[in-house]
């Protein structure tokens, strides 16, 4: 038997009990002041329902009623949302990581420039020479920029070559760049869309669209290694008997790589879930998400922590379903590795 | 007034009726079809105001409104994003009186029907006359009331016992304080860390209102009544005036309260005063009209019924910028503050809806609805209409007794003769954030008051000129009133 | 056809990125060279490089930066190696085992603003549970916002709360894909558990944790939330990290040029980062194949 598998029990249960409280304790300290009203709360702080204060359902009836601003519209939308575009982000995400891992992808770094530079100088040239409109001038310079960067990149071109790690990097760097600019980039270019006939702002279309790319960069990053990882000769057996790349992919790949994938839409749901600056700029009134409704309950005029409290275990408790939902399969992994 | 109004209306009503057309009295004016987009903060707060009057004006013209609610932190930014992108998908926006300097290039005239009569001469002149006015136009209806007021504990005040302690130790009456010092006595009489109380609390943190409790400090030392709107920036030249003796000794005060501030008070925001003085852990506290509303009820006070409110103190001396020197006055010149000055309801220029838009901010402010809305708990709305002074309304609230003083303060602050106004000017933000940066500093003993202000009006007069000193004082002149 | 697939599996989540970063990359990349002011309003107009010599002549870029890499850093070393102490427990048969692994998720679920204002009921000097339990070491309120260390150790505590589950899934997933064949063959060589670790799961785990401390690490670049519920950024600027930073200066101040250069500034400092981190980690990587 290995040390893995089976360490000594004693120091590792305490440890991971210690790990438990620290986890569990701020949710249960959010779960109990959701019970509190306002005097014990500020009496000071109290642990026990009815040891120490007196439960009431005020905060939450206060929440049901609508008055700290409606949470069941916002809900539904954040569900739909985010479901979406994990699942999207997750589908699109490994198969691009798998192509990653199992193929080699050379791009010209002469190329790979000559894209940025005609982009970006088409788009300057076109908007601030030209004067035409941001639609159009960033349409016009992508439509210069990819064709040319696609031919030149069949082309001997002197100069290194970059490889997929560098396509990892480049799909990894989308995340890097600080939101606030690029959200308010994202919002203009979404009214334009909308001056043009294209409704993005408030529209589950392009919440979703935009979740999607926020997403791919982590699906494909954390997919990769776990891609990586598994053997690669079963796959050669396919290859042999003529199936397809996409059934391999998806009838023996996908099947064993579930603890990855599961452990990925994860992370990726709870991002999505959790996104509050796109939700906030590029949503109006129908399709604004639980943050921009959580975010709004740290008022000016104080904190009301029952009132938080409240709204901190809504917007969990759909996550926590899904959590328990999926730590089963985590589980399956987990005795599926232990059969092995 | 009131009564000529409906009678107007019920006569368009009529002509409109005979004339053929479907209107009926039931719809006056008739918007049925119309949706306005309202948006405001996150409830309850200032949103249920607004849901209040939705239904009711629903009720009166069969049109219906959308009410929006963003986080208050972002609610400027979505407003920015969205008039300068020319993508304004609202009717109706409240704001703070503080942006309307940005947003004043976008706003849409108040109509003059609504700019007379009754129920325009019923609101405060400080509102009327100056926070909804920018560069001679109204453009902006008030739906709340924001000054800093002192509360205290009346229980303490009025115990005997405290009352002859205090003299023997002080040398006069226990009573609100009426100056500064005044009110560091009785803070420093009232600091008793064992039995957990404390003497007063005030908003201290960055990112926590606590630039609004800095200028009620300092107004009363560099408010001068002789040069009227001079507080912040020289008028004539737009110098800033942040670092001169009255703003350090203001900043000497507010640093001072700490000593007699319950434990962790440097990380207070304005939302912890209030609970701090309902959870009866200090004697007194400044801050807008909630702590009064807040801790006169049961349900979130510790000490219902027993809550006093006065005037903040004020200052036999003032800081003479004009002539570099201090004047002095016999009795104490009372310059209460208007910090932030109370939540504006506004109808963007673009608005397909501008009349229906304004018309549902008549309904949200006219006297029968927003006294409605002032003593309905949680709508946040403070008094702002003179008619909102009426106690018969209040007694719902609190006792007579907090009734009265809390009108009577709330009422003798804004009717103050030499009242501050807060700062409005475009850039706000650039001038707010560098001064809470420096006072956080100041807080936490890194530089010295004056060391801090001197780095304020630096940074101030930068910014001037970065925006263009000419524009930023007609700007700054405009909100004053100048 | 074998290249077919190869640009078909590819494709799809290429021109997605590429399309929605497309435009705010170029946006920003323009404007970094412009001065473009919301607030109060100034016509567009080419300024060069000032925006970046403005920023890099601010001291309080340079704090900001420096508060930036100090919590990212703190947080993910404590977060990597609890995790992975973690995730190996987890990866026996605990009593209890489900209950773990379901219940360290809960932090990861949780949206950051929430997470933020739980972090500021707890450390609230009023009405928060900390108090009490500094209390029992004789040591109650201690200064969480006034005093930068405090307020960066609070920021860092949690951080480290709710992203060590992160860690511990992936690296629980990594755990479980590892070959079992390896360690029965270090069995029969009776290697004692430390060196199994030593020799066998870290080696193995490398991969999937440099990635994971790469990707924890360029997300807490981005800490924001919590700074600006809890400290403001203060005292003074001490706590202000760059996101903050550029919050600050984009949506309240909305100076756009200024912004988009900041933001440049950032991402080649990550960038700069991300080439050295990969520069370490590689010969480590290929030493194990």
């Amino acid at each position: 038997m290995s040390a893995i598998r089976r360490p000594s029990h004693w120091p590792v249960t305490i440890f991971c009990f210690i790990w438990l409280l620290i986890t569990v304790f701020p949710i249960y300290w959010i779960f109990v002041t959701s019970l509190k009203s306002p005097l014990s709360v500020n009496g000071g702080p109290t642990y026990m329902p009815w040891v120490d204060f007196i439960p009431t359902l005020d905060a939450w009836r206060a929440a049901f009623s609508g008055a700290r601003g409606d949470f069941i519209g916002p809900l539904m939308n954040s569900v739909a949302i985010s479901l979406t575009s994990a699942v999207i982000a997750l589908v699109i995400g490994s198969m691009a990581a798998y192509s990653l891992v199992r193929f080699q992808f050379r791009v010209r770094l002469l190329a790979a420039l000559s894209f940025a530079a005609i982009a970006i100088g088409g788009y300057v040239g076109l908007v601030h020479g030209v004067g035409l409109g941001k639609i159009a001038g960033l349409g016009l310079a992508f439509i210069l920029a990819f064709p040319t960067a696609v031919i030149l990149n069949t082309r001997n071109l002197p100069g290194p070559v970059l490889g997929n790690n560098d396509v990892v990097f480049w799909f990894v760097s989308q995340r890097m760049f600080p939101p606030i600019v690029s959200a308010f980039a994202l919002y203009l270019i979404y009214a334009e869309m909308g001056k043009a006939g294209v409704p993005l702002l408030d529209s589950f279309a392009g919440l979703v669209l935009s979740y999607v790319a926020f997403s791919l960069p982590i699906v494909i990053w954390l997919m990769r290694d776990f891609f990586a990882a598994l053997p690669v000769e079963v796959e050669e057996a396919a290859l042999i008997d003529n199936v397809s790349r996409f059934r391999i992919f998806f009838q023996i790949v996908v099947p064993m790589s579930w603890p990855g994938l599961i452990a990925t839409f994860m992370i990726t749901l709870s991002f999505v879930w959790n996104e509050f600056l796109n939700a906030l700029l590029l949503t109006t009134a129908q399709w604004q998400t639980l943050p921009v409704w959580l975010t709004g309950q740290n008022s000016y005029r104080g904190d009301e922590w029952w009132a938080i409290a409240v709204a901190a275990v809504i917007s969990i408790t759909p996550m926590i379903v899904v959590a328990a939902a999926l730590s089963r399969f985590m589980r399956s992994g987990l005795s599926a590795g232990a059969i092995r | 007034m009131k009564y000529n109004k409906k009678l107007a209306t019920t006569a368009v009503a009529l002509v409109v009726s005979a004339s053929g057309l479907s209107a009926t009295a039931q719809c006056s004016p008739d918007y049925t079809g119309v949706t306005l987009t309202a948006v405001s903060q996150t409830g309850p707060f200032i949103a249920s105001a607004l849901k209040m009057a939705a239904d009711k004006w629903t009720v009166q013209t069969c049109g219906t409104v959308n009410i929006v609610e963003i986080p208050f932190g972002e609610l400027y930014p979505k407003f920015i994003t969205g008039m300068t992108a020319g993508n304004v998908d609202f009717d109706v926006m409240t704001f703070a009186p503080a942006w309307l300097a940005d947003f004043a290039p976008y706003l849409s005239t108040m109509p003059a029907e609504y700019t007379s009569g009754a129920a325009w001469d019923d609101i405060a002149p400080v509102y009327r006359d100056r926070l909804m006015v920018w560069d001679g136009k109204v453009i902006s209806q008030s739906m709340d009331g924001d000054v800093h007021t002192l509360q205290y504990r009346t229980d303490l005040f009025g115990d005997p016992k405290e009352q002859e302690a205090f003299k023997a130790k002080y040398g006069y009456d226990l009573a609100p304080p009426a100056t500064w010092p005044q009110y560091y006595d009785i803070a420093e009489f009232f600091t008793r860390p064992d039995k957990g109380l404390y003497g007063t609390a005030e908003a201290m943190v960055r990112g926590g209102q606590q630039f609004w409790f800095f200028f009620t400090h300092a107004a009363p030392y560099v408010n001068d009544p002789d040069q009227p709107g001079g507080m912040f920036f020289d008028p004539e030249t737009m110098d800033a005036r942040i670092n001169n003796p009255g703003w350090v000794k203001a900043l000497d005060d507010y640093i001072k309260s700490v000593k007699f501030s319950p434990p962790g008070a440097l990380g207070f925001s304005s939302g912890d005063i209030r609970t701090a003085f309902a959870g009866g852990k200090v004697a007194m506290n400044f801050d807008w009209g909630d702590t009064g509303t807040i801790a006169t009820d049961p349900k979130q006070s510790q000490i219902a019924g027993k809550v006093g409110s006065a005037l903040t103190p004020g200052s036999t001396e003032i800081w003479s910028s004009k002539d570099g020197a201090w004047k002095t006055y016999d009795s104490p010149v009372m310059s209460p503050f208007m910090a932030f000055g109370g939540w504006q309801a506004g109808v963007p220029e673009a608005s397909a809806n501008k009349e229906a838009a304004w018309h549902f901010v008549n309904t949200l402010t006219n006297p029968e609805n927003s006294i409605q809305a002032a003593i309905t708990g949680g709508t946040g709305v403070n008094p702002y209409r003179t008619s909102h002074f009426d106690l018969a309304p209040w007694l719902g609230l609190m006792s007579e007794a907090e009734a009265t003083s809390y009108l009577a303060a709330q009422k003798g602050s804004i009717e103050a003769p030499n009242v501050a106004l807060d700062m409005r000017l475009p850039g706000y933000f650039s001038y707010t954030e560098i001064l809470e940066i420096e006072l956080s500093k100041a807080m936490a003993g890194q530089v010295t008051p004056q060391e801090a202000l001197d780095t304020v009006a630096a940074e101030w007069n930068k910014l001037t000129d970065q925006f263009g000193r000419d524009a930023q004082k007609a700007a700054y002149r405009a909100s004053m009133g100048l | 056809m074998f290249d077919r697939a190869k640009y078909a599996f590819i494709l799809p989540a290429f021109l997605v990125v590429l399309i929605i970063g497309l435009f705010p990359l170029i946006y920003s990349l323009t404007i970094s060279f412009m001065q473009v002011r919301l607030v109060p309003p100034v016509p567009p107009s080419f300024v060069g490089f000032d925006n970046y010599t403005e920023a890099l002549s601010q001291p309080r870029f340079w704090s900001s930066v420096r508060i930036t890499f100090l919590i990212a850093t703190l947080a993910v070393a404590v977060q990597y190696v609890l995790g992975l102490a973690l995730a190996i427990a987890l990866n026996s048969t605990l009593p209890l085992g489900r209950v773990y692994r379901a219940a360290f998720l809960f932090p990861l679920l949780m949206a950051p603003i929430a997470v933020a204002f739980i972090g500021k009921m707890i450390f609230h000097p009023g009405v928060g549970p900390m108090r009490d339990f500094f209390g029992l070491f004789g040591y109650p309120d201690p200064p969480f916002q006034t005093d930068p260390v405090w307020a960066i150790g609070m920021l860092v505590t949690i951080e480290v709360w709710q992203w060590t589950s992160l860690v511990v899934i992936i690296l629980l997933a990594g755990l479980q894909s590892l070959p079992r064949d390896v360690y029965e063959a270090a069995d029969l060589e009776n290697a004692s558990r430390w060196q199994q670790f030593r020799g066998i799961t870290f080696p193995m785990l490398l991969p999937i944790s440099a990635a994971v401390v790469f990707l924890r690490f360029v997300e807490s670049l981005k800490l924001i939330d919590t700074v600006f519920v809890l400290t403001g950024g203060g005292p003074g600027i001490a706590t202000e990290t760059l996101t903050l930073y550029t919050y600050q200066e984009g949506f309240k101040k909305f100076n756009f040029g200024y912004t988009s250069a900041i933001s440049f500034l950032f991402l080649i400092l990550i960038v700069i980062f991300g080439t050295v981190y990969v520069a370490l980690i590689k010969p480590q990587l290929e030493k194990r194949t």
